[in-house]
């Protein structure tokens, strides 16, 4: 299936599941679709993706058999995982296995680093964790750079790393962490490691940067690793006592309702954060999210 | 007369050209090693500099200091005195690549020796009496001329950026002939060996390596025969060795191709003119008669054998030429106050004490993950040139990286663990508020404060205020810094959007190796005065 098919598809059967509720109520007999948002909670990271996914359908809902697969954690520091910069590399680690298991052609895990590539990849055990799994782990590769229009409201084009744009399907795994000018650094924001330089001039306008490349990259799944969050000192900590267990993982198919849960991890109400207001009045997705079917488990 | 010529000396010979590539590979396989791969500490990547006997009696001299790591130097001095130059014909990679090109423009005829040679060799025991001269007062100058030195520092800094953009052609090359995979593969491996691929004064140090290398058409091996210190130092060393030339008189036709083709000036026939001092034993002489007259026996008890043309006059002068020298190297305004850019790498002894230890080898520089480690053009003064400057507008200093500190070969920069360097303060940064975003446009920014690697910050950030030319007021955040904290890593300036000239830059004051250029005293409600 063609990426932009499959949007399609998804947009609509976001449509209907949209609708789903009030059907739902009516007939509360009939056969329950795949609730929106996926919330696991528990000690093991990879357990608690997979029953994320779990709960969400199975990632065969996402990835279809044959795809290319291009899954960006939040590899940006050169930090190690106790300090919770980068996303958890077993959760990197299980997205690719599921992938690959529900017939990925490939799977590719990569990230624009701020840091010296080769320090955030090994240190934030993300390389070794996607390797071990099946999947590429490339450098951005400055050849492969090519300026795209984003379309969006505020950004009109800007270089996209082709990597993350030639491929089936994108899954979004970022963390969840303190950040001093949007407060917050989400899943949103994490498209910044998706474009190349000098993309730090994108913070003269980061909340509208932000929501422009989150509908620019569409992602078919974001999946936000909040198993141990940054709560000062974003978006990078230093301590592990800027940190905080959380022990979970949420995702959905609506990045702005994942983005919005992410908040609360925090104690932020979601339109008190610019974008997530900002992509929930584009209607890129919902961020009043405890309207949506929602459904937790604990592993 | 039986005319054939020695098929042992020329397996020898072939044995010897056998050796130097394996240490020119050996060298090259350390130098590529030099970079982040993964661990936290590198190993000993600078080994083969400690093999140098130069390098440990010059800096030792100036930095009136034993350096340990140099033990292994003893083993090339006792391998001279026993067998004579080996290390330059068989071991020295920088007499590899002049040895290699040599061969080549002889091959080209570019070379071609007609007439024998003699005269010049003194050179170098006069660059050796300068570079030695100049430690006794405490002026630091072996990295220009020793081997080890030039040849790594020529390679980090001129050839592998120039081989970097040859990479990068050919993976566009690749590209454009739809090779995407191979594409792929060069563009990875590229970016995992850091190939470092800017350098302050790259082409000067290119040029010079250039010059040295033309100089082989003039006079084989031009550069050991007349210029090494480190040579000329092992010169001393062998007049007393073991293996000395024979020429069986009964043999040879006298038709001159040993002294002709001698790779070192060491003029083997008449062997009474042979110079121990000289000879690299490279076996050419041997291999090349075509009688087989020469041969090396092991001789005990060697008798000496003429010495160059080095008068007591020559040696005088240059020392004395070398004692006058010395406060022309120093002629620098930083001598006289702490220059602001000359920010150095963590661990790097107090300035003086780092100028006469480092020998600009440019191990540090090949290290660096970010390329921020530059080599000084005039900012340490004449006699800092190449030493390392970090320059952050090009790199910042990676906060939990210390490989600069590991592979220094002489300590020049103190080896630092992890936990120690993270402490370690090179440098302040300071804000320009007539360039910073948010202070002069009323726009937000702040991405200083994002990259600021310390916890907690030492930028953070206040609500200021700000006119914007329509008269309008803007209040963004805005960086300030908290100099208790800042260590001077230089991330900020580099990832500054204002590319140009960034609104965030790091100046020298308030590192710690000095005593002088300070900047915070604690108050004396941080630390009574006490005694």
């Amino acid at each position: 299936m063609e990426r932009r098919d499959f949007l399609k598809t998804a947009a609509l059967g976001g449509l209907a599941a949209g609708l789903g509720p009030k059907i739902l109520g009516a007939a509360s007999q009939a056969p329950a679709a795949p609730p929106d948002l996926a919330f696991a909670l528990g000690d093991s990271p990879a357990a608690i993706t997979k029953a994320a996914i779990d709960v969400l359908g199975g990632i065969g809902k996402f990835v279809a058999k044959g795809d290319a697969v291009m899954i960006k954690p939040n590899i940006g520091w050169d930090r190690t995982p106790e300090l919770a910069a980068c996303t958890n590399p077993e959760i990197v680690r299980t997205l690719v296995e599921l992938c690959l298991g529900a017939g990925a052609k490939k799977v590719t895990v990569m990230d624009n680093t701020t840091n010296q590539a080769q320090r955030c990849y090994a240190r934030s055990g993300i390389a070794a964790a996607a390797k071990e799994a099946g999947a590429d782990e490339p450098f951005v590769n400055p050849r492969r750079v090519k300026k795209m229009a984003i379309k969006g409201e505020w950004l009109k084009d800007w270089d996209v790393i082709q990597d993350f744009v030639e491929v089936d399907k994108v899954i979004n795994v970022p963390i969840a962490k303190h950040h001093s000018l949007c407060r917050l650094t989400l899943g949103m924001k994490n498209w910044l490691g998706a474009i190349g330089d000098p993309r730090n001039q994108l913070h003269q306008d980061l909340d509208r940067a932000m929501v422009d490349l989150a509908a620019f990259f569409k992602p078919a799944l974001t999946l936000m690793d909040a198993y141990r969050i940054l709560v000062r000192n974003g978006p990078q900590g230093g301590r592990p006592s800027d940190t905080k267990l959380v022990k979970t993982v949420v995702a959905g198919r609506d990045y702005v309702a994942v983005e919005a849960v992410g908040a609360s991890f925090f104690d932020i109400a979601p339109a008190d954060l610019v974008y997530i207001k900002l992509a929930a009045q584009r209607g890129l997705g919902r961020m009043d999210w405890e309207k949506l079917r929602v459904e937790k488990r604990t592993v | 007369m039986k005319k054939e010529r020695s098929r042992k000396h020329r397996a020898l010979q072939l044995a010897r050209v056998a050796v130097q590539a394996a240490v020119f590979v050996l060298f090259l396989v350390l130098l590529f090693g030099t970079h982040f791969s993964g661990k936290d500490y590198i190993g000993d990547v600078g080994v083969l500099f400690h093999f140098d006997p130069l390098l440990a009696l010059a800096a030792g001299i100036a930095a009136r200091a034993v350096l340990p790591a140099f033990v292994l130097a003893a083993i090339t001095l006792a391998a001279t005195l026993l067998l004579g130059r080996v290390f330059c014909g068989w071991v020295c990679p920088l007499g590899a690549v002049h040895q290699a090109f040599s061969w080549l423009f002889k091959k080209t005829k570019w070379l071609r020796p007609r007439k024998v040679v003699t005269g010049g060799l003194f050179w170098k025991y006069l660059v050796l009496a300068f570079v030695l001269v100049g430690t006794v007062f405490t002026l630091n100058l072996v990295g220009v001329f020793d081997p080890f030195s030039f040849l790594y520092r020529t390679i980090v800094t001129s050839v592998l950026p120039a081989l970097g953009q040859g990479l990068a052609l050919l993976t566009g090359l690749l590209y454009s002939l739809h090779l995407n995979g191979l594409g792929d593969k060069l563009a990875q491996a590229v970016e995992t060996m850091t190939l470092n691929g800017t350098f302050a004064g790259g082409f000067l140090v290119g040029a010079i390596f250039f010059a040295a290398v033309l100089l082989n058409i003039v006079r084989e091996r031009f550069w050991c025969r007349y210029v090494c210190p480190l040579g000329a130092m092992l010169g001393l060393a062998s007049r007393w060795n073991v293996f000395k030339i024979r020429v069986d008189e009964d043999k040879c036709v006298k038709c001159n191709l040993c002294t002709l083709h001698c790779e070192t000036q060491a003029h083997p026939w008449p062997a009474e003119k042979w110079k121990s001092s000289e000879c690299v034993y490279c076996e050419t002489c041997a291999a090349i008669c075509p009688t087989a007259a020469i041969t090396f026996p092991a001789k005990a008890g060697a008798e000496k054998t003429p010495d160059v043309d080095l008068s007591r006059r020559k040696l005088l002068l240059t020392s004395t030429a070398a004692f006058f020298a010395v406060p022309f190297f120093r002629i620098s305004p930083a001598s006289k106050r702490a220059p602001e850019r000359l920010i150095r790498p963590p661990g790097a002894l107090p300035e003086p004490q780092f100028l006469r230890t480092c020998v600009k080898c440019g191990e540090c520089m090949k290290a660096c993950p970010t390329n921020a480690l530059q080599p000084a053009l005039g900012q340490a003064g004449p006699e800092g040139l190449w030493t390392p400057v970090l320059t952050p507008k090009i790199g910042y200093c990676e906060y939990y990286c210390s490989l600069c500190s590991q592979v220094c070969p002489t300590g020049a920069i103190k080896e630092l663990t992890i936990p120690e360097k993270v402490n370690v303060r090179i440098g302040t940064a300071w804000i320009n508020k007539n360039r910073c975003i948010p202070y002069f446009l009323g726009r937000p920014c702040i991405v200083c404060e994002e990259h600021c690697p310390t916890s907690p910050k030492a930028i953070k950030f206040v609500m200021v205020e700000t006119k914007r030319p329509d008269g309008t007021i803007a209040t963004q955040k805005a960086p300030v810094i908290d100099l208790n904290l800042c260590i001077g890593c230089g991330i900020c300036e580099n990832k500054c959007p204002v590319m140009d000239d960034p609104a965030i830059y790091v100046t020298s004051v308030g590192e710690q190796r000095s005593e002088t250029n300070r900047l915070l005293l604690p108050t004396a409600a941080d630390a009574p005065p006490s005694k």
